[in-house]
């Protein structure tokens, strides 16, 4: 227990400083240092006192490309795990509450999302929806909910087979008030815990989208620095502080959200 | 054969066992008797040392004169089953659902390398060979609780320590599992530790009878001395509180008037697919009438008060509340629900355990919208179940409150919308014996008071001949016998009436 919240406050420590450098790095890096047409640095420069990070193939620095890259990363995580959640939780209350036909036609799709491979779903909507911001939050978002509205459902429905909604239904409580009052109460904590690891993999799949090419090529972020790394032979040029800075951002926020969330998820769990 | 020396048990500062001293021979049955905590599971587990790591335990526990506290690990896993068995609480809950019953009757047989047959075990607890082949859930709650006793036997263990075996069951299937331990005790001169919080079971099955209060065993005799002059005013207060049919003491409702009726069931189907879970039911309530509606477990009494509430469309027949049908869907039948309301057998569940005792009553306000000030409104009804002072309690939460307070909170919530007719679903089959007789003395308060009516739904015979004023006996989805409280308990004229009141175990 006490072990969870200790890392969960490391992994919220973590967010706050990414969500930090998010915010103020677009305030603080000026456009010229980041535009491939007016840097003057030498490409390909190892680490060093000038560049923390050493330089990538046009000069820019590694280490304000990764700091720039922090918000569109988090960015993208954040919505789009949003919307699957959202979506998730709606599809999952309804499907729970109402039963009967609804509940099976809600049920068919969730599956159908769930058995197709969503990087090749969101990889197919990404080629075919206009290139930007908004396909990707929006791709990763469709693909990501079904595996959300199927816990909801479940929830949603022991919670439902409790005496006390069969009570609330004796008062003469409608489906608002059943759905209101009971069941959203008792899945909002559980909401909240998948919400955070579904953030966790939405970053992970902005970074695949992107990595792949797929991603808003007027944006600079972690996946699109790898991108670019793998595209312009950073493996042959040994550039490792091309490759390694974006990869170890990735991998650290999304383990600060998976520990946030497994902290959260030792809170609300009712102890017995 | 098992002493018990001053055991204490404490979990951190709390004591929970309290200098208890016991004794029990081979072919001695005990009965150990007490309320939900008083400590009498704790007494149980501490014999084959199975409470969990935080108790602390003092004292000597002494099986067959060896001390079970210093036995060493492999000592005490032989002695486990073998010298000494439990048949666990709730059947149900307590045998593995993905598992064949014979695997698991013969699951410490194979531990502990006893020879024997599931077949003669099962012979023994009289249930048919092939329902080794069973799984838990095709059986009923009766045939699960003797496998659980077959389970206990495998070992051929000299000691059985039964806790609350017959709890979840209803009157007739008890009698069936109490007579099988009976014959079992005399047959094969077991000892046998019985732990129950109710006095009539023990007094059917126990030669000796030892009571627990908080911990403590304050009273130790033969069974018939320790019921008929209880020397602890705690002990006669549990013997008090279960009600003797044809004891006039022990029937608490006025003597009932003739009222036009209140609420009509006529010819009411309900089907479930193919099964008929209730069979052509005609059933009148009265206005300010106690109506008890008694039967076994899936006689379909449940499902009826369902159907009764609106809850379940009926397959055919008709209910009529006040001269008029009650509604199937829509704004009427909302409006109906606020005149009949519905009291759940376990309070526990049925209240939302994240909302206060405020919103939990007020739940009905909200709902209809019942114009007014919300606040007087639901301290009015959390007094008129006797919660006093109401503001002690509105900001708790459920957990925080006692059983018969969290039934006292259901029956405000009920209160608040003052509905004309209760629908009682085993109103106090969950509580303690001391807090049942005051639910069923509040039951009577709000007839007299508010005149309000109820229909009560049980399988505990006892209860209807306390409370009601009529009484109606179902059986396999019809209602096989109805009449006066009276005329139907004391002069039955329905075979399965008569079977059901020659189960009901004597204290």
């Amino acid at each position: 227990m006490s072990r969870f919240n200790r890392s969960g406050v490391a992994g919220a420590a973590i967010l706050a400083v990414a969500a930090l450098v998010a915010v103020i790095a677009p305030l603080v890096i000026s456009a010229d240092e980041l535009d491939v047409t007016r840097v003057t640095a030498a490409p390909w420069q190892s680490p060093g006192a000038e560049f923390w990070l050493g330089t990538d193939h046009t000069g820019r620095s590694v280490a304000l490309l990764v700091a720039q890259g922090a918000g569109t990363s988090l960015f993208v995580g954040l919505t789009a795990a949003v919307l699957a959640v959202g979506i998730g939780t709606l599809v999952g209350i309804v499907s729970g509450h109402f039963g009967g036909l609804v509940a099976g036609a809600l049920l068919r799709v969730t599956d159908f999302f769930l058995v197709l491979p969503a990087l090749v779903l969101a990889i197919a909507l990404s080629t075919v929806l206009p290139r930007g911001l908004g396909t990707i939050v929006l791709a990763i978002g469709l693909t990501s909910w079904p595996s959300t509205a199927r816990m909801v459902r479940a929830q949603t429905l022991t919670i439902e087979a409790r005496p006390f909604v069969e009570r609330a239904r004796a008062l003469g409580g409608g489906h608002v008030h059943v759905i209101g009052r009971h069941v959203l109460p008792s899945v909002v904590p559980l909401v909240l815990v998948n919400a955070t690891l579904a953030v966790a993999t939405a970053i992970v799949a902005e970074s695949t989208l992107a990595f792949l090419g797929l991603g808003d090529p007027t944006r600079i972020s972690w996946g699109a620095m790898l991108h670019q790394a793998q595209l312009h032979g950073a493996v042959p040029q040994r550039a490792w502080w091309f490759l390694l800075p974006p990869g170890v951002a990735i991998v650290v926020v999304v383990l600060a959200f998976t520990l946030v969330g497994r902290a959260l998820e030792a809170v609300v769990t009712p102890k017995r | 054969m098992l002493e018990l020396r001053n055991l204490s048990v404490h979990y951190g500062h709390k004591r929970v066992v309290d200098d208890v001293n016991l004794t029990l021979a081979p072919g001695q049955t005990l009965g150990l008797a007490g309320e939900s905590g008083s400590g009498k599971s704790t007494v149980a587990m501490s014999v084959l040392r199975l409470l969990p790591r935080t108790a602390r335990v003092e004292g000597e526990i002494l099986l067959d004169g060896e001390d079970v506290a210093t036995m060493s690990w492999g000592r005490l896993r032989a002695v486990r089953w073998a010298g000494a068995s439990i048949v666990f609480q709730g059947a149900m809950h307590s045998l593995n659902p993905v598992q064949r019953v014979g695997d698991q009757i013969a699951e410490p047989m194979r531990l502990h390398g006893t020879r024997g047959s599931v077949r003669e075990l099962l012979h023994r607890v009289e249930l048919p060979p092939e329902k080794a082949r069973a799984y838990p859930h095709e059986l009923s709650g009766g045939q699960k609780q003797r496998v659980m006793i077959a389970m206990a036997l495998a070992c051929g263990p000299r000691l059985v320590i039964a806790d609350e075996p017959t709890t979840a069951l209803d009157v007739v299937v008890q009698a069936q599992v109490l007579a099988v331990l009976k014959r079992l005790v005399a047959e094969q001169d077991l000892g046998l530790m019985m732990i129950s919080h109710d006095l009539s079971v023990l007094a059917e099955t126990c030669d000796e009878l030892a009571v627990m209060h908080r911990g403590e065993l304050v009273e130790r005799g033969r069974t018939r001395e320790v019921i008929a002059n209880p020397r602890h005013p705690h002990t006669a207060a549990l013997t008090a509180a279960f009600p003797v049919i044809g004891d006039p003491a022990h029937r608490w409702a006025e003597p009932g008037r003739t009222a036009e009726p209140l609420l009509e069931v006529r010819d009411l189907t309900v089907d479930y697919g193919r099964t008929r879970a209730v069979d052509a039911v005609d059933l009148t309530v009265g206005r300010g009438e106690i109506v008890a509606l008694v039967g076994q477990s899936g006689s379909g009494k449940t499902t009826l008060a369902r159907t009764i509430m609106g809850l379940r469309k009926p397959s055919s027949g008709r209910v009529i509340f006040d001269g008029a049908e009650v509604p199937r869907s829509g704004k009427a039948l909302k409006a109906f629900r606020r005149q009949v309301q519905l009291v759940l057998q376990d309070p526990a569940s049925a209240l939302n355990p994240r909302h206060t005792v405020r919103a939990a009553v007020a739940e009905g306000l909200r709902v209809h919208d019942v114009p007014g000030d919300e606040q007087s409104q639901v301290t009015a009804a959390v007094e008129h179940a006797e919660l006093r002072p109401a503001s002690l309690y509105l900001d708790s939460l459920p957990h925080e409150l006692s059983g018969g307070q969290q039934q006292r909170v259901v029956i405000a919530g009920a209160l608040v919308l003052q509905p004309r007719l209760l629908v009682a679903d085993e109103p106090v089959a969950s509580l303690d014996a001391s807090v049942r007789g005051e639910i069923v003395a509040l039951l009577l308060r709000l007839r007299r008071e508010l005149g309000l009516a109820s229909l009560i739904i049980t399988h505990d015979l006892g209860l209807a001949w306390q409370i009601a004023d009529r009484v109606a006996v179902m059986h396999q989805g019809k209602i096989v016998e109805q009449g006066s409280v009276e005329q139907v308990l004391l002069n039955p004229s329905h075979d399965y009436t008569r079977a059901l009141l020659r189960a009901v175990p004597q204290v």
